[in-house]
């Protein structure tokens, strides 16, 4: 393919956000108009340099990591934890939860609230206070794209369909609502068996009084003792 | 019987007043009360007495007819009902089964024709094809109301408000999808009652065409191929309401599917993490791309420098100081801290060169550490540097080739700024 990098007058932009982890969408649209009218390009360029470029089609352009080199995100982890909570609080409300993730908004007045809701579970993500609920989760999903703030409202922007894509995969695990269900006991720990007993007991300690032990039982040894003083007395 | 000029002249004059009392009439039915107090607030400067006198004329020409066994309750004549709601294209969406009895119908009708042509009753055969005719209208109408339901359903499903339950919000949508559109498609299947009843039809109208020109004429042909026609027509305008139906409903539809599952998946994560923890719902570590850490960058001879000193690391013997023996020689220095260095700095300042002045001050310091004090009081914001000439500087055990600055009090606005790191080597 040919690249004529005048065309990409928005690579440097792009990739510095791109490479930050940001989601781009029609929030940026300077960006976003960029990508789109120049999609092949840009996947091709970034794939040359090692990037994998996602176009998806509800919206959005991000960087992939290497599946290899991708380690547990703890981000990532957080922000879908967020998200299930979410989608049931609203469930919980009679809100419409896809509505609210999918362009909708979330007042920061209802962060308390939530909070001590799902205090047990926010409690995995590391998050204890509303301070830390607005810097690890809230704040991190504005600087990756998710959502944006103003005016104390956050509204959700097409990448959130991602977290969404989550719970559908969760959905559709059968293996997890499997486990989740099953009413089989604990897995017994397992027990060493009678000879490789013998072996675990044995050392090199020079001190070990194991073989003398063995030698003389307890009741051995009173026997002998008798008969010694008996000898003496006799 | 009603006269028809009069109940139509009375829709016409009282338009105004029913329009906004047929959106009650279609939630329900109304009490006299109500209906009273209805007409008071439209009509400001009306009497009781002339509310009286329009209601007895509604029920009189049976526009208004009283609920069964409530005589104080009324309701629209389901006629006038329809008609209305016609005329407001607020359709109410029918019954598929209504459609199949139609059809049915339609296979018995073609089987009388049938049978009238074999008895060569032309009378007879001319009266079973207007029957037919009119059937095939009554299908076509019902297919048009029914197709404008389907939009107001789509639409009211679209346009309600997006914070009511989800469950309420496509309730209705899915109920259409079960009971109409569901039925609708087995319906208009290539072996459902729709196709199969129209193919009986046609194959009886063509074959009495043909056998018309063989036996001679009972009705005329055009009227035979106007009802072939319509009939074709039926078939066409079935399958377009279906298309539609399903356009407008199966995004709809999935969307809310889509809901249940987006729901269910969080509630199933959430369950799962409360019992095992965040890694039991290996979905939620979704992969995400973080900017990769600053790497440490060296030469190969480096690296292996670095693992061979590494493999032969031994710790050096701790030196403790034994009670029973008293101090020889000078006692060990305490480290120094930052604050005190940086004071000893300011107290010193103006300082020509910050390299001599640190090696005044620790003649007998390592390298490393002098380095280190080096950068730190050089980034200081409380002083203002300026670059040096590159020199050699001699520690106590290297050789150090740097360029050195020049510090001075912030605030003396003489010096200049310099922001450039210093470049040891």
């Amino acid at each position: 393919m040919h690249l004529d990098l005048n065309e990409l007058s928005q690579l440097a932009p792009i990739f510095r956000e791109l490479f930050k982890g940001y989601h781009v969408s029609r929030r940026d649209p300077e960006l976003y108009a960029q990508l789109s009218n120049f999609q092949d390009q840009y996947r091709t360029l970034f794939k040359a340099l090692g990037f994998e470029l996602v176009c998806d089609t509800r919206g959005f352009y991000y960087f992939v990591p290497d599946l290899a080199a991708a380690a547990v995100n703890k981000t990532a982890q957080r922000l879908a934890l967020f998200t299930f909570i979410l989608v049931e609080h609203l469930a919980d409300q009679g809100r419409d939860p896809v509505a609210v993730l999918d362009g909708g908004s979330l007042g920061r007045d209802e962060l308390p609230s939530l909070l001590e809701k799902y205090r047990d579970l926010f409690i995995q993500a590391e998050v204890q206070t509303v301070e830390e609920l607005e810097e690890k989760i809230m704040r991190r999903m504005t600087q990756l794209g998710f959502a944006g703030e103003e005016n104390g409202i956050y509204r959700f922007l097409p990448p959130m369909h991602r977290f969404l894509d989550v719970c559908l995969s969760v959905q559709q695990d059968r293996d997890l609502a499997a486990s989740l269900h099953s009413v089989l006991p604990l897995p017994v720990p397992v027990l060493i068996d009678d000879d490789s007993d013998e072996k675990l007991l044995e050392t090199d300690d020079p001190l070990d009084l194991s073989d003398f032990e063995e030698a003389e039982s307890e009741e051995a040894a009173m026997t002998r003792a008798i008969a010694e003083e008996q000898e003496t007395d006799a | 019987m009603i006269e028809p000029k009069r109940v139509l002249r009375a829709l016409a004059e009282h338009w105004a007043l029913l329009e906004p009392l047929c959106e009650h009439f279609d939630q329900g039915t109304l009490s006299l009360n109500e209906l009273r107090s209805q007409l008071a607030a439209q009509q400001l400067d009306s009497t009781p007495q002339d509310i009286t006198s329009l209601l007895d004329v509604w029920i009189r020409l049976d526009i208004l007819v009283p609920v069964a066994k409530s005589p104080n309750r009324f309701e629209l004549n389901a006629q006038i009902h329809d008609f209305l709601a016609y005329l407001r294209r607020e359709h109410r969406l029918g019954l598929c089964l209504e459609i199949e009895a139609y059809l049915r119908h339609l296979e018995r009708l073609a089987g009388y024709i049938q049978d009238a042509f074999d008895i060569r009753d032309g009378h007879d055969l001319a009266r079973q094809l207007r029957l037919l005719d009119m059937r095939v209208r009554d299908v076509l109408k019902k297919l048009d109301n029914d197709e404008q339901a389907l939009v107001a359903v789509a639409e009211r499903a679209k346009t309600s408000d997006r914070q009511i339950p989800l469950r309420q919000r496509y309730a209705e949508v899915l109920a259409t999808w079960d009971e109409y559109v569901e039925p609708m498609i087995d319906l208009v299947n290539a072996d459902g009652a729709f196709e199969q009843g129209v193919r009986k039809v046609e194959t009886v109208l063509l074959k009495m065409l043909s056998e018309q020109q063989r036996l001679g004429h009972l009705v005329d042909d055009d009227m035979l191929l106007r009802t072939h026609a319509r009939i074709l027509e039926m078939q066409t305008s079935a399958q377009l309401t279906l298309r539609h139906a399903r356009e407008l409903l199966l995004p709809l539809r999935e969307e809310a599917r889509r809901h249940n599952a987006v729901t269910r998946g969080a509630a199933l994560a959430l369950s799962a993490i409360r019992r095992k923890g965040i890694d039991a719902v290996p979905q939620a570590a979704m992969p995400m791309f973080t900017r990769p850490q600053s790497t440490f960058l060296g030469s190969a001879s480096q690296v292996e420098a670095y693992v061979y000193a590494l493999a032969r690391f031994e710790p050096k013997p701790a030196r403790f100081p034994k009670a029973h023996k008293t101090q020889k020689g000078e006692a060990p220095r305490a480290p120094r801290t930052v604050r005190e260095m940086l004071e000893r700095c300011e107290d010193a300042l103006p300082m020509p060169d910050l390299m001599t002045w640190l090696l005044e001050q620790e003649p007998d310091g390592a390298t490393d550490e002098l380095l280190y004090w080096f950068s730190r009081l050089s980034r200081e914001k409380r002083f203002k540097r300026e670059r040096l000439e590159r020199r050699d500087y001699h520690t106590h055990e290297h050789q150090v080739s740097l360029r050195s600055f020049a510090l001075l009090s912030a605030g003396d606005t003489a010096a200049e700024d310099s922001a450039s790191t210093p470049n040891a080597s």
